[in-house]
């Protein structure tokens, strides 16, 4: 839940009377262009990502443009542009004009969260505009502050000393910055960068800071970030239909987290607890169609939601339906497992009989009951199955687990296919 | 700004050993000590730590308390309040909800100046609230563990506090040893502590640190609190990504590190526990890289290939935790604390390969569970049928319920579209059973369901006549015959389906149509085998088993039961009818053992009910509306009888196929139609947490009595429309596509004569009245509007080749409506239509004949829609009385109002 750009970054700066760069959106005129053109000098294009991504200066995806015909032919450039960082790819939908700045210093300044000092954070360097990596470790400071009283004037002066920022900014810098942390702490974000921040000249010489890039992060968690009204569309690209139907069901009782690993896969996995996540995604890797973490005591209710869902989306190209989890502490076995064992004997009545095999382990409380239920279910609905406990080692079960899939693709699928009389078994 | 603590740290901490993090003398204060998860949990932790929650808080809840084998822990509206009566603690746990999680630590620190320790249980805080709990936690100089953590425990002192390591029964798991740990899954902590002790190592403080970006009680403190705990040998560490809390802890004990997570680098967005994902320094690499560095080594130890030294071990895999603890403890000249427990080998403790040969390396055999899961596990095998979990049932089934969407109910999964096209009796099993069934068990419904039909000579028969006789309407009349059908009448079958669920369960009866099975093992003493045989002739029982034997039922129990003795009881023969008929969903734990005691008793009563809707003279000695007793109970079904009575002839296919449509659509329409409620507010009163104490006839009096002329009976109002504008039509065959009517012509008639009313109404300022079985609340707005209910059974219809003239006539008014200008678009032909439509045309011969007066006709419509709905409330009552709780229909009398 990432917002990159000036085209929302702007806005959002408005909030709080942040003096930014004049940005025109996608649809601006040829007029507007010009204008903005006349005004600044120059512009810079951008193309605008739904989400966060990063890199994209070094990638050459920054076009700047003196006239209109160079502006626009910028545009033509990176309107549909393709990113790839890292593990992260994007595919651009616009792209932003933006009044160029001229100044003599760029401010690199972001909020965020330090797990070394387990407090808010000011990350600082008047050697801003390039990577921070790049800087000069002496010249940034890493101030954390407390949370209560806030980013106030004197953590930003002394921060700015602390580095022997160059004098002339740091009056405007101590008067302005400290409106970001109104915004960051009363928005839900997570992390608010600034890159660069430049230092604009008046008339008479004295500058004013104004942000020239925008990035900032929202926590899921907190509803703050509502309050600014954006539209949805901005967050929902990556999520796929599965994931938009399952996130539905987020509440605050049972994690109810999925990821899609492969849409190919061919082991259904219902995952309980983040530690076995871990571990099972790790070890299943691309045999697993998604990555779960189902636990928290999820009730009956939403319990059997969530199969239901998996089992829609899903079931029909698995060959194993894997549920995993430790010994859990609170989650109620019965509970769950009676949830699952009739979403699936649904599943079945409603969609007919898929070929499966059923493997099982876990521990917790009512965990005998639990077992019970499933091992019914399995045996009503003539699913070969397995269920072992949490005295057998989990990662040996998720062994186990893989050993199963492999002898369903290599024909078992077609034989329980043909015991439960299935014509066409999906090819898996 | 800090208070100063312990240790050299740049933040305060106040633990300087991890002997002091759970310990006998802390005293616990539980906020939101009433709330589902803590309800559930903090009386665990309150037993296994010698009681030391104190108070709990729930805003409004003050006087109550939350129930625990040491006694009540009680519950104030806040702190104060706790304080104020006197109650001293030094620790609060938070089980409050996300967004008011910050403003309980807020209330335990300004509140309570003796709090040193806060455990926060709560998931998903947002990182505002965590900063800001971390900034008055470091103020006032209070440790605080989590948040989105299960607490922590000590092994030695016998304590948790807040959460559930160790689960509902945590010395099962937390045996008292020298090793400490501290893991970002809660659920981990557990897990780990089991594989140790399998190995010979028992824990001593067990701390779930949770993984949210606030950490905050993390690994720098736990290192320095380790040190300088003389029961802690060494540490095992569970690490995620996300956080450089490992990085800067400064171990001075040997610690096995296990860092999960690689895999996150292919993800985009974080999963399951919050942090990091990739590609920050402090991604899982990059703390395997810390822990290697720490321990001196240049691997990653797993069996095959054991990497580590003195000073620790680095996994990534939480089962090869044990083995690298013991190499390591090893070279430290360590020897476990005890034996080892058992073995991480896979040990099914459930399989079945359901005939399918597998390979060696897969097919494991399924081997016995340790204690106390292998006692556990045989006290299974010993139970029959399904449990529900008992909760309020106030406006919920387990039995039916309404797609909002497509406005079509269904019974325990099955659409009542579907429904329409099974026999009654299929939709009997269905209710009750969860399962249509087949052959063999529509036949059985037919003979215990068509032992009771014919009520001649019985009180049932009398009292609903008495009740006919004084004008009261159709359900008023059954409600009277129920009456009649009381717990005494159904206590002996009742008994002997308990009894034959005992000795065929015992003796391993999988199948009960198998005829075949050996049923030798089975043995009764002389008591029981009374209950069962009589000493001369029982007619009915008589009768009942030579309907059997002319359908050709096969039934274990029943051959079984015949071969015992010469002279069966009837409820000995009812119950083996239905013992049989409910042994599947039984067996498939579909339904409870108190469900298939109460078969018998169901099916009196369907009989009763369903018999009693024909009048007095239709019962007689040889049979039931014409239909022969023999007759009756070994040929004909429950679908034939029921049409019979309701038209007071003999139906015709046509006819049947009508009849099982109309009931079929009016099985139910939801747990919030008004016939459901009252079936569930009779359940509700008798108290369903007794359940033997529910008179299943004063429920379905419960339903009876909540229908009536709006409801149910209202069928009436279409067939009334249609008569109105037959009125002076010959109409010799409703069935016929050439009845010579221009039906047409006749609707735009109409259309016009209505608009002109509806237009003079308007003028006076009066709403004109509706058509009935038109338009629909739901599917309305579209040019052309269909009821997907209706256009479902038109096409059944259709494809059978049936033609109906009333079914048409509605289909071209709704057209001449709107071609009239009448209405805005083209309504739709709603579901009531069919029921109408149905009902006229199986009358209409006698209505034609002048046999049939306009109040009983508008009784037949009445009497179709109780013979539907009777079922679907039978499957009300009897999911109520299995999962409710007494009196959980009621109304908060926060809710209720008074008008004036």
């Amino acid at each position: 839940m990432q917002i990159t750009g000036m085209l929302y970054g702007s806005k959002l700066l408005e909030f709080v009377e942040f003096p930014s760069a004049e940005v025109l959106g996608p649809d601006a005129s040829e007029e507007a262009i010009k204008a903005m053109i006349e005004r600044h000098g120059s512009v810079f294009i951008k193309p605008v990502f739904k989400g966060g991504v990063g890199k994209k200066g070094k990638a050459g995806l920054l076009g700047r443009a003196k006239d209109l015909k160079g502006a626009l032919a910028e545009k033509e450039r990176l309107y549909f542009v393709e990113h790839h960082h890292g593990n992260q790819s994007a595919k651009a939908n616009g792209v932003t004009f933006e009044g160029a700045v001229p100044a003599e210093h760029e401010i690199y300044f972001s909020l965020s969260v330090s797990t070394e000092f387990r407090a808010p954070t000011l990350t600082i360097t008047h050697c801003g505009g390039m990577d921070i990596e790049e800087v000069d470790e002496k010249h940034i400071a890493r101030v954390p502050f407390d949370a209560l009283t806030g980013m106030k004037a004197f953590v930003v002066a002394n921060a700015l000393a602390d580095i022997g920022a160059p004098p002339e900014i740091i009056s405007p810098l101590v008067q302005q910055l400290p409106k970001l942390w109104e915004l960051y702490h009363n928005f839900g974000m997570t992390t608010l960068e600034l890159n660069p921040i430049r230092m604009r000249p008046d008339r008479r010489g004295r500058l004013t800071p104004v942000a020239c890039d925008f990035k900032c992060g929202f926590d899921r968690d907190d509803a703050r970030w509502h309050r600014l009204n954006l539209p949805s569309e901005l967050f929902a690209a990556d999520y796929s239909d599965f994931e938009q139907e399952i996130n539905q069901l987020r509440t605050h009782q049972g994690q109810s987290d999925v990821y899609v690993i492969n849409d190919k896969g061919t082991v259904l996995a219902p995952t309980f607890g983040g530690g076995a996540n871990s571990l099972v995604t790790e070890m299943l890797g691309d045999d697993a169609i998604i990555s779960s973490d189902f636990g928290g005591n999820p009730p009956y209710e939403k319990m059997k939601s969530v199969a239901a869902i998996c089992f829609r989306h899903w079931l029909a190209q698995s060959n194993v339906l894997f549920v995993i989890g430790g010994k859990s502490n609170n989650t109620d076995i019965f509970e769950t497992f009676r949830a699952m064992a009739d979403a699936l004997r649904e599943h079945f009545a409603k969609h007919g009989p898929t070929p499966l095999f059923v493997v099982i382990g876990r521990g917790g409380p009512n965990l005998v009951r639990g077992m019970g239920v499933f091992r019914d279910t399995c045996e009503a609905l003539g699913l070969p199955y397995r269920i072992f406990g949490f005295d057998s080692a989990m990662s040996e079960v998720v062994d186990y687990a893989r050993e199963v899939n492999e002898w369903m693709k290599a024909g078992g699928r077609a034989q329980i296919a043909a015991r439960l009389g299935v014509t066409q078994a999906v090819a898996a | 700004m800090h208070q100063q603590g312990v240790g050299d740290f740049a933040y305060y901490v106040g633990i300087s050993s991890l002997s002091q993090i759970a310990t006998r003398h802390d005293r616990v204060c539980v906020l939101n000590i009433l709330g589902g998860e803590s309800s559930e949990v903090t009386p665990v932790s309150h037993v296994w730590s010698g009681g030391n929650v104190v108070f709990g808080t729930a805003p409004g809840k003050s006087g109550q308390v939350l129930e625990t084998s040491l006694g009540p822990v009680p519950v104030f509206n806040s702190v104060r309040e706790g304080l104020d009566a006197g109650h001293r603690f030094n620790c609060g746990v938070v089980y409050l909800p996300p967004t008011a999680a910050r403003d309980g630590v807020a209330e335990l620190i300004r509140v309570n100046p003796e709090l040193k320790k806060i455990f926060i249980i709560t998931e998903k805080i947002a990182v505002h609230d965590a900063r800001e709990i971390r900034a008055m936690g470091q103020q006032a100089g209070i440790d605080i563990f989590g948040a989105n953590c299960l607490g922590v425990a000590d092994a030695w002192n016998e304590v948790r506090i807040g959460g559930a390591l160790g689960g509902d029964s945590p010395s099962d798991t937390l045996k008292r040893g020298s090793i400490a740990i501290l893991s970002n899954s809660g659920g981990f902590t557990t897990t780990i502590a089991q594989y140790l002790r399998m190995a010979g190592w028992g824990t001593t403080t067990l701390v779930s640190s949770g993984k949210d970006i606030y950490i905050h009680y993390a690994a720098p403190e736990f290192a320095f609190a380790l040190a300088n705990d003389a029961r802690s040998k060494a540490a095992v560490l569970y690490c995620e990504p996300g956080g450089y809390y490992e990085r800067d802890a400064d171990f001075t004990k040997p610690v096995v590190a296990c860092v999960v997570g690689r895999w996150k680098s292919r993800l985009t967005r974080a999963v399951g526990h919050a942090g990091a994902m990739a590609g920050g320094s402090d991604d899982a690499a990059a703390k395997e890289a810390w822990f290697m560095e720490k321990f001196g080594v240049d691997g990653i130890y797993t069996p095959d290939k054991p990497v580590f030294s003195a000073k620790g071990a680095l996994v990534t895999n939480i089962a090869h935790i044990p083995a690298a603890l013991t190499a390591v403890m090893r070279a430290n000249a360590t020897l476990p604390d005890f034996e080892p427990e058992g073995t991480m080998e896979l040990k099914p403790w459930f399989g079945s390969n359901m005939g399918i040969e597998l390979p060696a390396a897969i097919d494991l055999p399924v081997v016995q569970a340790m204690p106390p899961y292998r006692e556990q596990i045989g006290a299974l095998a010993s139970q029959v049928g399904a449990v529900f979990a008992r909760q309020n049932m106030k406006d919920i089934s387990g039995a039916s319920q309404m797609d909002p969407r497509t406005q079509v109910s269904s019974l325990h999964g099955v659409t009542m579209l579907q429904a329409a096209q099974n026999s009654l009796e299929a939709n009997l099993a269905l209710a009750l059973l969860r399962e249509a069934g087949g052959r063999n068990d529509r036949a059985l419904v037919n003979i215990a369901v068509g032992a009771f039909l014919n009520l001649h000579g019985t009180p049932a028969l009398a009292a609903a006549d008495a009740a006919r006789e004084s004008g009261s309407a159709p359900n008023a009349v059954l409600a009277a015959a129920a009456a009649m059908v009381g717990p005494r009448a159904a206590e002996p079958a009742r008994q002997v389906a308990a009894l034959m669920i005992e000795l065929f369960s015992r003796a391993g009866l999988r199948r009960a149509e198998d005829d075949s099975f050996d049923a030798s093992a089975i043995e009764i003493d002389e008591a029981t085998r009374a209950r069962l045989i009589g000493s001369e002739a029982d007619p009915l029982a008589g009768a009942m088993i030579e309907a059997a034997i002319a359908r050709g039922v096969r039934s274990a129990p029943l051959g079984w039961l015949i071969r015992l003795g010469a002279h069966p009881r009837a409820e000995a023969v009812l119950a083996a009818l239905t013992t049989t008929l409910a042994w599947g969903p039984l067996q498939r734990k579909r339904v409870s053992r108190t469900t298939v005691e109460n078969l018998p008793w169901w099916m009196r009563l369907t009989g009763t009910l369903i018999g009693a809707t024909a009048p007095a003279e239709q019962h007689t000695e040889q049979g039931l509306c014409g239909i022969a007793q023999t007759r009756l109970l070994g040929e004909s079904s429950l679908t034939e009888v029921a049409a019979t009575a309701l038209l007071g002839r003999a139906p015709g296919s046509d006819d049947l196929f009508a009849y099982q449509t109309l009931t079929g659509l009016l099985l139910t329409n939801g747990p919030g139609a008004i016939s459901a409620q009252g079936a569930k507010g009779a359940v509700s009163a008798d108290g369903p947490e007794t359940p033997s104490r529910v008179q299943l006839n004063k429920a379905m009096i419960g339903f009876l009595s909540h229908t009536g002329f709006a409801h149910g009976g209202n069928g009436f109002e279409g067939v009334a429309f249609l008569l109105e504008r037959f009125a002076g039509h010959t109409l010799a065959d409703p069935a016929s596509p050439d009845h010579g009517l221009d039906l047409t012509a006749m609707a735009t008639a109409y259309a016009r004569e209505y608009g002109a009313e509806r237009a003079a109404s308007k003028e006076v300022g009066s709403a004109a009245r509706n058509i009935p079985c038109v338009n629909h609340p739901v599917f309305k707005d579209k040019p052309v509007n269909i009821d997907p209910r209706e256009e479902f059974v038109r096409k059944l219809f259709e494809a059978r080749g049936e033609y109906n003239v009333f079914h048409d006539y509605y289909r071209k008014l709704v057209q001449a409506l709107y071609d009239e200008g009448v209405t805005r678009n083209v309504f739709c032909v709603n579901v009531d239509a069919l029921i109408a439509t149905l009902l006229l045309k199986m009358m209409w011969p006698a209505w034609q004949a002048g046999s049939l007066a306009p109040n009983e006709l508008e009784t037949a419509a009445f009497t179709a829609f109780l013979h539907g709905r009777l079922i679907g409330c039978a499957a009300e009552i009897e999911d109520h009385l299995n999962r409710g709780k007494n009196m959980d229909t009621r109304t908060p009398q926060s809710q209720v109002r008074f008008v004036a």
